[in-house]
């Protein structure tokens, strides 16, 4: 089975749970998805989280963030769009191991769970756009 | 996410239920900190939580710290699932006190 679904979300924190449900309506249609759907539902929640708390600095927006969740092949594909500050690369590190704090947590979880995360300034519409796979 | 306090002595438990993330930590934090900074023990009851993100997982972080710099604690209870496997995924399963 392959599916390629999206949805446009407003940049704001109330919006996490409306793609958190999102995310388990599509995953929940290849039952391949049962045992990491919790999980990749977390990733691509933290991605969309630091869309609203980094690219855009937590500030109110009438942006929107695009979601696509793409399944082909055996590899599952989430794509997350925004509008906002163009992201540093360098600037996005994970949290170090042993370092009892919370920021960086969201990204690794997502380098945690996904096997290949790519980030890019978009030559489309949009500014920032974060690819996650994973294969399965 | 819902919330339910009950104390006992110098012990508060907090019934969380729902989901955690960056939308309710705010709220999350002006429930738990109070009791905190009152020198109550704190015990979180994390049965009724489905989700929990970084968000989430900071609040703990936090709350744990702010009791340990008053010489108290926060104890994380009857930890669902869905929680403990991101308290896992965190690595914290050796710095936050679960019982």
């Amino acid at each position: 089975m392959a599916f390629k679904e999206f949805k446009e979300f407003p940049v704001e924190s109330s919006s996490l749970k409306e793609i958190r449900n999102f995310a388990r309506e599509v995953l929940a249609k290849e039952p391949i998805f049962e045992s990491s759907m919790d999980d990749i539902v977390l990733a691509l929640a933290e991605a969309a989280q630091n869309i609203v708390k980094h690219a855009y600095n937590g500030q109110p927006t009438n942006d929107t963030m695009k979601v696509d969740i793409n399944f082909e092949n055996n590899q599952l594909t989430i794509e997350l769009f925004d509008k906002g500050s163009p992201a540093i690369p360098q600037n996005i590190k994970p949290r170090k191991i042993d370092d009892i704090k919370a920021g960086g947590l969201g990204t690794f979880f997502i380098g945690q769970i996904m096997d290949e995360v790519i980030f890019k300034i978009s030559t489309t519409d949009w500014v920032n756009h974060l690819t996650l796979k994973k294969n399965y | 996410m819902s919330y339910k306090i009950t104390e006992e002595g110098n012990i508060a438990t907090v019934h969380l239920d729902g989901e955690i993330d960056m939308d309710v930590t705010e709220k999350a934090k002006e429930v738990i900190m109070p009791l905190i900074e009152a020198g109550k023990e704190v015990h979180l009851n994390l049965k009724e939580v489905q989700y929990m993100d970084s968000s989430g997982i900071s609040v703990l972080i936090e709350s744990h710290q702010k009791a340990a710099e008053l010489g108290n604690k926060v104890i994380l209870k009857e930890i669902s699932k869905s929680v403990l496997k991101v308290i896992m995924m965190a690595k914290l399963e050796q710095i936050l006190i679960i019982e």
